[in-house]
């Protein structure tokens, strides 16, 4: 549970929004909302459309219907570039780090938005090019000791061991400042360990640095623990929406997971 | 040992940000640009060492054209190391470079050469921009086709069209002479240290476009460009200006190619065996690295001079007439496998395998 | 109109042996999704290795089941010094690792039977079908219609061998994914080496073809270019397409130099269909009979 109180109004509400791919149905008619400052979950069985219905909020798949609103600011089609410049970063859930680059680099390339010197300042390196690399630089640095990679600032990605690959993505998203956070599946594939290091930092993120969050999660235990509301989708449709407490004793969602017919 | 980083501790993000951040390498950086600008030269110019080796020959014959391939490959690594954009097209920007430094000198009276130069450098990245639009949509070696079109269209133009030769004859242009500032580079020696002093300007300001924003924005592209998309980096303007600083450094090595090297060139100069040649400059030297654009041109510019020497002196121990064509041959034989080698066994080419030695250099004599 | 047809068929004609240069093409890209740069290098190695043999005296049936062995040992060493260290690499690393076989293969070709052009005789002459000639004025060239009818017979035959035997199937599985078809059985090493084999056969009548025609000489790697366009229409695993894009290349070509050329100074062969290409690129990239390629996010 995040630090009760802080919590405001809708930062992000998803209307009737409708995406197939050909024949195949992604998502039916779903609508919910995200408070400011909240932790929101996004769960259910395997191909409910939890993966799409985050790509469809930060403009990456285009939805057939409906609308997403952001800050006030409502659309359909967005590019995934537009989204960034409005504040949305997100984690994938096949790691999508660079791996031809090292840790900082990676870091680097989420401060991308904010950095305003052109190329030819950059191929002199002088003065304000200069300035504006080791400013970033030093926030850059800020969510490294955040995030505890400090050894493996100068390491390519691409050797690094899968736990820490996923908290380098974390690190690249945060760098980028957002006020909207998409994470899919941030603890996939990790031990018990590296689950509640990572789930102390997604607290701190939202504690500390003041971001909302949406998380698609697998484990249970983790949604229930971190999570202020919770959306549970299955096979594209929206079944249950409230606290975990709420979403747990739903009998739709126990029947979802249980994969009785219907 | 000699090799050893203990006891250079960084305090501040700039030490950490340096060019050269570790002692030794900017040591040995200051003794190679020394050697470069200043050893060289004296030691050409000076009676006691002059005759030692036939000076002109080395500065004409390899140095000179070893910076201006060093800069073509600086130019095609851009694009295709660092931006991930494959292109079979870097001899025809060369191509626009030469001539059009050439036209412009011709035909604007009073314009000075390094200014020719760079706007050669200017028409060559806006036609390389042209050539990459299709790189918006399509990627790989469909890209690959794009950019052939783009070498032999060039090539076409330049020979179809006698207004860019100027009339003349099978399309051959002479290169005027090479006055900047009123001061003439009429000797191997002065054309040398002219390009020399031109390529390392242009390295210095590619190394820190590709450690900076734009570099990173570069291999986030190629590395993934939906994640990329994602993180707020425009797909256009990141491959476009691959496309045009990419151009631009082939241009301006055009440019340099036809009036401080060659000083006649023709269209079918530029072919696409000479985009091969620049290819397989940076699959041997490394791509994506600065270091390996020049040690794949040297490697390339060395192997037919060597494998010529080697023949030669072969003939003459041993009284032999090597068939015509042996040397040429083998130097396609060996480029072909050489190509395969390297992808096989370090596709990051000689600038990782210097990147291993000097971290074997930390620890040599001892063995761990 | 009649002008208009024999440029047309002239076309077709040329189309249909451009078709054979890509049909190897499309062999090795359908089999291990490998874009083979050295087809041309393979086209000109098969036909000199011909001719070499022929004026060293042997009977022409004999120089060319020697030049098919050779192309065979060529598949044999392509696997195991090429394919095999670089298996699973992306699709680039690949195509440059063929770029340098190309070179290689020049290198050796003219190391072993020297440079010079050599001429090839098929007995079939190069010349004007008479009766069309008579009956309706038409210049179609004799040659060209045998050539036409050897590579249709050659791709009726590639196409039965790829859709119906088992040997194709597993091709085909390769073409798709490489670890897959190790976890189902198949031997990459064995297919690529059919493969390769089944490659440097359609080079040497390819090679064969063209050499008649234009003489054999080092031009002829250059052919691996030509068929660039010819695949991005057709698609890059498509043996119709190869057939079809062939023509259409071939037709256009003819096409525009004759009708277009005049206007711009004529040589624009050597761009046309490129530009072509390009245009299909941006509409419809996979080609006519290609696959469409769907990134997962």
């Amino acid at each position: 549970m995040s630090a009760g109180g802080k919590i405001g109004g809708p930062i992000l509400e998803v209307d009737d929004v409708s995406l197939s791919f050909g024949g195949v149905v992604a998502l039916q008619s779903v609508s919910f909302d995200v408070r400011k400052h909240e932790i929101r979950a996004i769960i259910g069985p395997n191909g409910a459309g939890k993966s799409s219905m985050l790509n469809v909020i930060n403009g990456v798949y285009h939805p057939q219907r409906g609308s997403v609103t952001f800050k006030g600011a409502s659309r359909r089609d967005v590019d995934p570039h537009e989204a960034a410049k409005q504040g949305i970063a997100r984690t994938f859930q096949n790691i999508a780090l660079f791996r031809g680059m090292t840790v900082l680099d990676n870091l680097m390339t989420g401060r991308y938005l904010k950095m305003k010197c052109g190329f030819l300042d950059q191929a002199l390196y002088w003065g304000r090019a200069r300035r504006e690399e080791l400013a970033h630089r030093a926030k850059v640095e800020e969510i490294i000791d955040f995030l505890e990679i400090q050894h493996i600032r100068k390491t390519l990605v691409g050797r690094l061991p899968y736990g820490l690959q996923k908290r380098v993505e974390l690190g690249r998203a945060l760098a980028a400042e957002p006020e909207l956070l998409l994470l899919d599946e941030p603890m996939a594939g990790m031990n018990l360990e590296e689950k509640q290091d990572m789930s102390r930092f997604v607290l701190d993120v939202n504690d500390q640095l003041g971001m909302t969050v949406v998380l698609i999660e697998h484990d249970m235990s983790v949604v229930m623990d971190l999570s202020d509301r919770v959306v549970v989708l299955d096979y594209g449709r929206k079944i249950a929406d409230g606290t975990p407490d709420e979403v747990r004793n739903n009998k739709d969602v126990i029947d979802a997971y249980l994969g009785v017919a219907h | 040992m000699f090799y050893r980083e203990a006891g250079q501790f960084k305090t501040t993000y700039a030490e950490d940000q340096r060019l050269f951040p570790i002692r030794q390498d900017r040591i040995g950086i200051a003794i190679l640009l020394a050697l470069a600008f200043v050893g060289v030269p004296l030691a050409a110019a000076m009676p006691a060492t002059a005759g030692l080796i036939d000076f002109n020959y080395w500065f004409s014959g390899v140095l000179i054209p070893f910076l201006i391939f060093s800069l073509a490959a600086l130019g095609l690594n851009v694009l295709t190391g660092y931006a991930g954009q494959i292109s079979l097209g870097a001899a025809a920007f060369m191509a626009v470079g030469a001539f059009a430094a050439y036209n412009f000198e011709l035909r604007v009276p009073g314009m000075p050469m390094l200014a020719s130069f760079a706007l050669a450098g200017v028409v060559a990245a806006l036609i390389g921009m042209v050539f990459g639009l299709p790189s918006l949509r399509i990627k790989g070696f469909y890209l690959a086709v794009a950019t052939l079109a783009a070498q032999f269209f060039v090539v076409w133009v330049l020979t179809k069209f006698a207004w860019f030769s100027n009339y003349s004859s099978s399309g051959v242009i002479t290169a005027q002479k090479l006055v900047m500032f009123g001061y003439a580079f009429d000797t191997p020696v002065k054309r040398y240290l002219l390009v020399l002093a031109i390529v390392s300007l242009m390295a210095l300001a590619a190394k820190n476009m590709a450690r900076g924003a734009i570099g990173r924005a570069w291999m986030a592209v190629r590395d993934m460009d939906v994640a990329a998309e994602v993180i707020g980096i425009p797909m256009m303007k990141t491959k476009l200006l691959a496309f045009a600083i990419s151009s631009f450094y082939c241009g301006v090595a055009g440019a340099l190619y036809a009036f401080a090297y060659l000083g006649t060139v023709e269209p079918a100069a530029f072919e696409l065996d000479l985009s091969f040649r620049i290819l397989f400059m940076i699959i041997i030297g490394g791509v994506g690295s600065i270091l390996g654009s020049f040690l794949g041109a040297g490697f390339i510019v060395m192997l037919p001079i060597f494998l010529d020497l080697s023949a030669a002196s072969i003939e003459r121990s041993f009284g032999l007439a090597l068939p015509a064509g042996l040397v040429s041959n083998l130097t396609l034989i060996l480029f072909g496998a050489l190509i395969v080698f390297f992808l096989v066994v370090e596709p990051n080419g000689l600038a990782r395998l210097w990147q291993i030695a000097k971290e074997k250099l930390r620890l040599w004599p001892f063995p761990h | 109109m009649q002008f208009f047809f024999e440029v047309l068929i002239g076309g077709l004609l040329a189309g249909v042996m451009y078709s054979l240069v890509a049909l190897g093409f499309v062999l090795i890209y359908k089999a291990s999704g490998v874009f083979n740069f050295a087809q041309g290098a393979m086209v000109f190695f098969s036909a000199l290795t011909t001719v070499g043999f022929i004026s060293m005296g042997a009977p022409f049936w004999l120089a060319v089941a020697l030049a098919l062995a050779a192309m065979v040992a060529l598949a044999f060493f392509t696997e195991r010094v090429v394919l095999r260290p670089l298996v699973n690499q992306p699709q680039i690393t690949l195509f440059m690792a063929t770029i340098g076989l190309s070179f290689f293969i020049e290198g050796i070709a003219q190391l072993t039977w020297g440079a010079q052009v050599h001429a090839l005789d098929l007995g079939i002459a190069d010349e004007p079908i008479e009766w069309l000639m008579r009956n309706t004025g038409m210049n179609i060239s004799k040659f060209d219609l045998v050539a036409s009818g050897i590579a249709a017979a050659l791709v009726a035959v590639l196409a039965v061998f790829f859709n119906k035997t088992r040997t194709g199937r597993a091709l085909r599985a390769v073409a798709d994914d490489h670890q897959a078809a190790l976890a189902v059985g198949i031997s990459l090493q064995k297919i690529w080496v059919i493969v390769w084999i089944v490659a440097g056969l359609v080079a040497l009548v390819t090679g064969l073809l063209w050499g008649a025609r234009n003489g054999v000489q080092f031009a002829l790697t250059f052919l691996a270019l030509k068929a660039l366009p010819v695949l991005i229409l057709g698609g890059f695993e498509s043996i119709a397409g190869a057939i079809v894009g062939g023509l259409i290349v071939g037709a256009s070509e003819k096409l525009a130099e004759v009708y277009i050329g005049p206007h711009v100074g004529g040589g624009i062969e050597s761009w046309f269909p490129y530009a072509l290409a390009l245009l299909f690129l941006l509409v419809r990239p996979e080609g006519l009979f290609g696959e469409k390629r769907i990134d997962r996010v």
